[in-house]
């Protein structure tokens, strides 16, 4: 019996009083002629058939129900009710889903989005692709903003001391604190915000500091993700911060910036960085980007040339950059690169090269590195004709007058704040140490607190708190800037669940206006931004059908450097003594997945593996090999790249993680210790934002909470940390504990370029040099030259599979769809994942479960690291028992590729999964019995079963069986897609190509077409039907769509010389193919490597007589092509 | 042994099978007939809350299937009116009947009728009304002659195998795309020699394939 989702009936006191989520039937359920009603279900003698009745029969049948188990209830059907609108809702058809422009608000940066909607019911976010910067890509933390929406551990109602108070009570509240306000100028009062790009809330901020002159307003944001102004203010005399444009660089240095994910604009920054890497012709051009870093950051993973640096470091290399840009500095730089050993030949043929492009390098650092590197980057950029080519300068709209947290605490210290407002943030968690937020916040007399939970800032003093619900972007009106200052909406897509009161409706409550409509308040901005002459109807209607404010982005400044004032800043610079084994450098990051906490109660982004470490529900402290070495941490088992000699830290999948403490100026936490490769050598790399106590059922207690190591004065990098063995073992959730691809074929790469001795390894040598890796470069083609160019269906009827009973699927359908990924531009951002996650209802199953490698996910993002040190013997030798300290890094999105001749269909005995008419591998949950052969007996292991009722059972109580909890909350159900099946436990699933998106695009054009009067032209034009990893990708490496069109955009992505077929020689003939990597090192570099070392390792491997020596690098002699006769 | 089992008994293990298949063809049999949608579902017509006549208003009145069932060339469901389209005319005509009173109520206070749903597919198969009603399938092939009907009642299985019939001959149940909400017309093949020559033509010209595995309907 299938089960059902019923949407519970609440009692009827509940359903009148309750939040009501849903037209619901509990509502109706308590009236008399419906309950007389439900008990007559058929008319009279409608039920009775011939001789036996329904009823009868049912009665007769009962023993035979009770052997098998079967209660009576799933006898029937249960009897459902269709509930239509009372009143018509205009734009809303039943079954349509509708779609509004909106945008996720997030520090400086929105991202411009659109909402899925299905009768009121947000259920799918993408990117807006009115917003050409994105080009309708949404980044891993918007795809999954829609889960907060519906939330259940949401503040619900607003409260004070506990108790409820109406929206009204609020209003008084509210107006009344302006009341009093007022007539001191705002002494006494005191406002703590997070930071906001929202024009709407930089007007009331003015209002209300026009209003109250003497209110302090202060804005905290625990992590920085753009350059500081003060850098640019001291170089420029401008308040102005660069904007980058990647797609116009050839040469990209960066300098511990992770621009593809932790830094302000990542995706319109991947987006243009994608640009200039995709190959398709060995013609085109591709970028390089060299990365200087001390963490192992998604960025570092693409690098051409990779330097590992400690952070506090930076400016010494900046320095000696600059040195060799501009030798005239050396006289005040070359201070500044005492004490750091840096290898010349490394900046001496960085600088040529980016020297060798001008008008097309760029240069970015970290936000959170000094101002004085900022300032020499300012620099650089000038004298390599970057500004005003690859960097524009935009410039800086700050609130005035706004004060930090430190003033603020010290207001507070004095005494002089009597009302303390918090919009947002969450300083009790996330306030440097120092200042001992809490205890600042308890001796306030009167704290307002506007957030969406009664989170660690909320609870501080709760008694004497006045909360407000805050309502979810997804319920408010408001308004907000995209990095390139583009204004954008905030629409709401539903009525706030909870009441929630949006951030604008407080500020304009204290700044005394009694009515406070957040709609009025965005479009008397929206309008006045316009100017004057628009028609403000029309501009609404166009700023809110478009997404975006059409000419509203900022104009870009022209800037001029001033050396001496630079040198000015430069002078006082102090190098910093270099990290050791005894003087840790520890390096803050931003999580990517919860941020800096602020998402640490959402179970996708929880359950969603870091794309680097890949480990879910954690952080860890992730300290380099040679820290592990020096620390007597032996990584046994597969931590290393030995698979087969598991000892003691994988049990069964689960990283068993030594408990380090950290200590830093006196302050310590612990947490456990994974050992990355690529970090600098004494670097420790601390991920913020977990260990929440008060974040909710998802996020409590997942990781550790780092934010009490953080001080003032070390807010991103602290110098002089200690680590020491707490003895302790913690099992974190690692999906993916091996990292090496063991010389095998799985990614394929070449370097873009030929080596100064030219030997056909590389890509513009030989653009398909995929086919000389891999199996396929040893054996006959499975197809041969004429398979290739077979439909599918000619080739699944001429040219079966080896001896196989079974018939070949017939693929005549109007379309065949498949898929090709370029793994040359694939970022490893996780958003797909989770895109994936959002459309497909795909469960979470907890760190329980994930550490028994029970994850959902139906894109599992690989990544390996190759060092180029694998040995023949595959598990003897000793480079296979070293940890990796330079690796590279390929990341590859793995889910099904729908293969042609599907070995899991031949072994699944009820034909539960089968192929289509249009080549997808299909599965009928309805028919899944769950023997899990096809999981067994799939080659690429990317199929996913239900272990336990994920949808129904409370996660932690999975092991309680029925007498656990049953049902979902009414809330998680409305984030479904009704488009898609809610799988039950026992029941296998996977990638379906987004079927529903398909299918329904499929019928959307043919009804089109007929009712077109076209009703024979039933072939979907390329680019309409989108699947959702592919539409949210900002790299655009996933193309989806009729293979059968020779112009679609995905025949021309296969049409690529380097596309290939992960595992191929299997001839199972996969519909998803992958583009070959490609590396692009600069030949005159000191680190050049002739072949990328997956490719090293591949030759090592299958051909171990060619590598005598076990040597770590310098495998220049690499054979032109891997011949036959190796042990392979 | 002969003791204890007379001679009979060595007939018994064949008797014994002989009922037992017999039994568990009983039992497929019934299970099969009794259990399936065609015994389940058909003649199901349970009491709506209103007591909502077609025949009189399609007959009588003269209403188009889509003037309630809004959007049904357009969307997967067919929409069931909301109680305001009730009212578009029950605001003039029988204002104070009070077998009404519920759509009134419900128009009043915004609430839903609770109308009783007769047409289920269970809920992991995905039904497109557009995509039939648009490609000559009328709706009397599924709901029977609704526009005859004082109670609606379940007329069709709507059974997996119900659907396959269809999709596996789609040409003999097709209809002249515009007698598609005329649920007294015939169905092409059903019209003669000339007929069956349209109905070949429509599939061939339409490029009708309606899909047969899984994916078309399971997702």
């Amino acid at each position: 019996m299938k089960r059902k989702i019923d949407h519970p009936a609440p009692p009827v006191a509940e359903a009148l009083t309750g939040p009501k989520y849903w037209r619901s039937l509990g509502e109706l359920a308590g009236t008399p002629g419906f309950r007389a009603q439900l008990e007559r279900e058929f008319p009279e003698g409608a039920a009775e058939l011939e001789g036996v009745d329904r009823r009868g029969f049912m009665k007769l049948m009962a023993a035979s129900f009770a052997l098998g188990g079967a209660g009576l209830a799933g006898c029937r059907r249960p009897e459902k009710f269709i509930l239509p609108y009372g009143k018509s809702v205009e734009g809303v058809i039943p079954g349509l889903p509708s779609y509004y422009a909106t945008a996720m608000p997030l520090r400086q940066g929105a991202i411009p989005l659109l909402a899925e909607t299905h009768q009121g019911r947000p259920t799918k976010l993408e990117g807006n692709p009115t917003y050409a910067p994105h080009g309708g890509a949404a980044s891993l933390l918007a795809q999954a903003s829609v889960l907060d929406l519906y939330d259940p551990d949401r503040a619900r109602a607003h409260t004070r001391g506990g108790k409820a108070l109406s929206a009204t009570e609020v209003a008084t509240l509210l107006g009344e604190i302006a009341a009093k306000y007022a007539a001191t100028d705002g002494a006494g009062l005191a406002l703590l915000a997070d930071e906001s790009s929202s024009p709407t809330r930089s007007r009331l901020v003015k209002e209300l500091r026009a209003k109250l002159p003497r209110a302090l307003w202060s804005e905290y944001e625990p992590v920085t993700d753009q350059p500081p102004v003060a850098a640019a203010q001291a170089v420029f005399g401008q308040a102005v911060r660069p904007l980058p444009d990647f797609a116009k660089a050839r040469r990209i240095l960066s300098i511990d910036a992770d621009f593809l994910q932790a830094e302000a604009g990542s995706l319109a920054s991947a987006r243009g960085f994608a640009q200039g890497r995709r190959v398709d012709r060995k013609e085109d051009p591709m970028n390089r980007l060299y990365v200087v870093e001390s963490g192992m950051s998604l960025t570092g993973s693409m690098a051409d040339h990779r330097l590992r640096l400690a952070s506090s470091q930076m400016t010494a290399f900046t320095a000696s950059l600059v040195i060799a840009v501009y030798p005239e500095s050396a006289s005040v730089l070359e201070p500044l690169t005492q004490g750091v050993k840096l290898d010349p030949k490394w900046i001496q043929a960085c600088v040529e090269d980016l020297q060798a492009h001008r008008g097309a390098a760029v240069v970015v650092a970290g936000s959170h590195l000094p101002a004085e590197v900022h300032a020499m980057v300012h620099g650089l950029n000038s004298i390599l004709g970057a500004a005003g080519a690859t960097v524009s300068y935009l410039p800086v709209e700050s609130t005035p007058g706004a004060t930090s947290l430190s003033a603020l605490a010290a207001a507070i210290k004095g005494g002089v704040v009597k009302t303390l407002v918090i919009l947002g943030g969450n300083p009790a968690y996330n306030a440097p140490a120092d200042l001992d937020w809490a205890a600042l916040q308890r001796s306030v007399g009167e704290v307002i607190r506007w957030s969406t939970h009664l989170d660690e800032t909320s609870g501080v003093n709760a008694a004497a708190t006045t909360h407000l619900a805050a309502a979810h972007y997804l319920e408010s009106w408001g308004d907000a800037r995209t990095v390139d200052g583009t204004v954008v909406p905030v629409q709401p897509m539903i009525q706030p669940l909870f009441g929630g009161l949006t951030q604008i409706e407080v500020l304009a409550r204290l700044a005394g206006q009694t009515e406070a409509d957040p709609y009025q308040l965005v479009a008397s901005t929206v309008t006045g931004l316009a100017g004057a002459g628009a028609d403000p109807a029309r501009v609404m209607e166009r700023f809110l059908h478009d997404g975006v404010l059409a000419a509203s982005a900022y104009r870009p400044v022209t800037v001029r450097f001033n050396a001496s004032r630079a040198q000015s800043l430069l002078t006082a610079v102090r190098p910093a003594a270099a990290p050791a084994k005894d003087n840790l450098e520890v390096r803050f990051v931003v999580d990517p997945k919860v941020d800096d906490g602020r998402f640490a109660n959402n179970g996708w982004l929880q359950e969603c593996p870091d794309p680097i470490t890949k480990i879910a529900w954690d952080n860890a402290i992730l300290i380099s090999p040679r820290l592990a070495r020096d620390l007597k941490i032996d990584p046994k088992g597969s931590l290393i790249q030995v698979a087969r000699k598991e000892t003691a830290e994988f049990r069964m999948g689960k990283e068993s993680a030594r408990v380090f403490e950290l200590s830093l100026g006196g302050r310590t936490i612990s947490g456990p210790v994974h050992i990355q490769p690529g970090l600098a050598n004494y670097t420790v790399i601390v991920p913020l934002g977990y260990g929440r106590t008060a974040a909710g059922h998802v996020g409590n207690g997942a990781g550790f909470n780092a934010y009490p190591l953080r001080t003032t004065g070390a807010m991103h990098v602290g110098l002089g940390a200690k680590l020491r063995d707490s003895g302790k073992r913690l099992l974190l959730a690692n999906t993916q504990e091996h990292w090496s691809m063991e010389g095998r074929d799985i990614i394929r790469e070449a370097n873009f370029e030929p080596a100064a001795k030219p030997d056909g390894n590389s890509y513009r040598e030989n653009p398909g040099y995929v086919r000389k890796v891999g199996m396929e470069s040893h054996t006959p083609s499975n197809l041969g030259a004429v398979g290739e160019k077979m439909t599918p269906q000619e080739r699944a009827t001429k040219i079966p599979r080896g001896n196989s009973l079974y018939e070949t699927p017939q693929f005549d359908g109007h379309h065949q769809w498949g898929m090709s990924i370029d793994l040359n531009t694939c970022i490893g951002c996780n958003a797909c994942v989770v895109a994936c996650q959002a459309e497909n209802n795909i469960p979470i199953v907890g760190k329980d479960q994930v550490m028994r490698g029970r994850e959902m996910h139906w894109i599992r993002l690989d990544r390996y690291y190759s060092s180029g040190t694998i040995d023949a013997e595959a598990f003897g030798g000793e480079g296979n028992r070293e940890l990796p300290e330079d690796p590279q890094v390929s990341l590859q999105p793995m889910t099904c590729v729908h293969c042609e001749l599907a070995p899991c269909e031949v072994v699944c005995p009820v034909n539960a999964t089968v192929h289509d008419e249009e080549g997808i591998n299909t599965m009928a949950y309805n028919r899944c019995i769950g023997t899990r052969y096809c999981a067994n007996n799939c080659p690429y292991k990317v199929r996913r079963f239900n272990f336990f009722d994920w949808n129904q059972r409370r996660l932690d109580s999975l092991y309680l069986g029925p007498a656990g909890d049953y049902g979902m909350p009414a809330l998680l159900q409305m984030a479904k897609n009704p488009e898609v099946t809610v799988r039950m436990r026992g029941v296998m699933e996977k990638c379906t190509y987004c079927v529903q998106r398909v299918q329904n695009g499929k019928i959307r054009h043919k009804v089109k077409m007929a009712q077109a009067g076209r009703p024979g032209d039933v072939v979907v034009p390329d680019g309409t039907i989108k699947v959702a990893c592919e539409q949210t990708c900002p790299v655009g490496a996933i193309v989806f769509g009729n293979i059968l069109d020779k112009d679609s955009s995905v025949s021309r992505a296969k049409a690529r010389e380097q596309d290939y077929a992960v595992l191929g020689y299997l001839n199972v003939r996969p519909r998803t193919t992958y583009s070959g990597k490609l590396r692009n090192p600069n030949p005159r570099m000191p680190d050049f490597q002739p072949l990328p070392f997956s490719r090293v390792e591949y030759s090592r491997k299958n051909e171990p007589a060619a590598h005598d020596d076990h040597g770590a690098h310098g495998h220049g002699a690499e054979p032109a092509t891997p011949s036959h006769g190796g042990k392979s | 042994m002969s003791k204890l089992f007379s001679k009979s008994a060595n007939q018994l293990p064949l008797q014994i099978l002989i009922y037992l298949s017999v039994v568990a063809g009983i039992a497929t049999a019934g299970v099969s007939y009794y259990m399936t949608p065609k015994y389940t579902r058909v003649g199901y017509a349970p009491v709506q809350p209103v007591p909502f006549s077609h025949a009189k208003h399609v007959q009588e009145v003269g209403l188009d299937c889509r003037y309630c069932h809004s959007h049904v060339d357009k969307s997967a469901h067919s929409n069931v009116p909301t109680s305001q389209t009730c009212m578009n005319c029950h605001s003039i005509l029988k204002t104070n009947s009070p077998l009404l009173t519920p759509v009134r109520e419900s128009y009043a206070q915004g609430t839903p009728v609770p109308w009783v749903w007769i047409h289920q597919t269970p809920d992991y198969a995905y039904f497109n009304h557009a995509a039939h009603v648009n490609k000559g399938i009328s709706c009397v092939e599924c709901h029977g002659k609704v526009n005859e009907m004082e109670i609606v009642t379940h007329m069709q299985p709507l059974s997996m195998a119900f659907c396959l019939e269809c999709h596996r001959d789609p040409a003999s149940r097709i209809r002249d795309p515009k007698d598609v909400y005329n649920l007294d017309s015939a169905r092409l093949a059903d019209q003669g020699e000339a007929g069956r020559k349209a109905a070949e033509a429509f599939a061939h010209d339409w490029k009708l394939l309606p899909p047969q595995s899984c994916s078309g309907c399971h997702r």
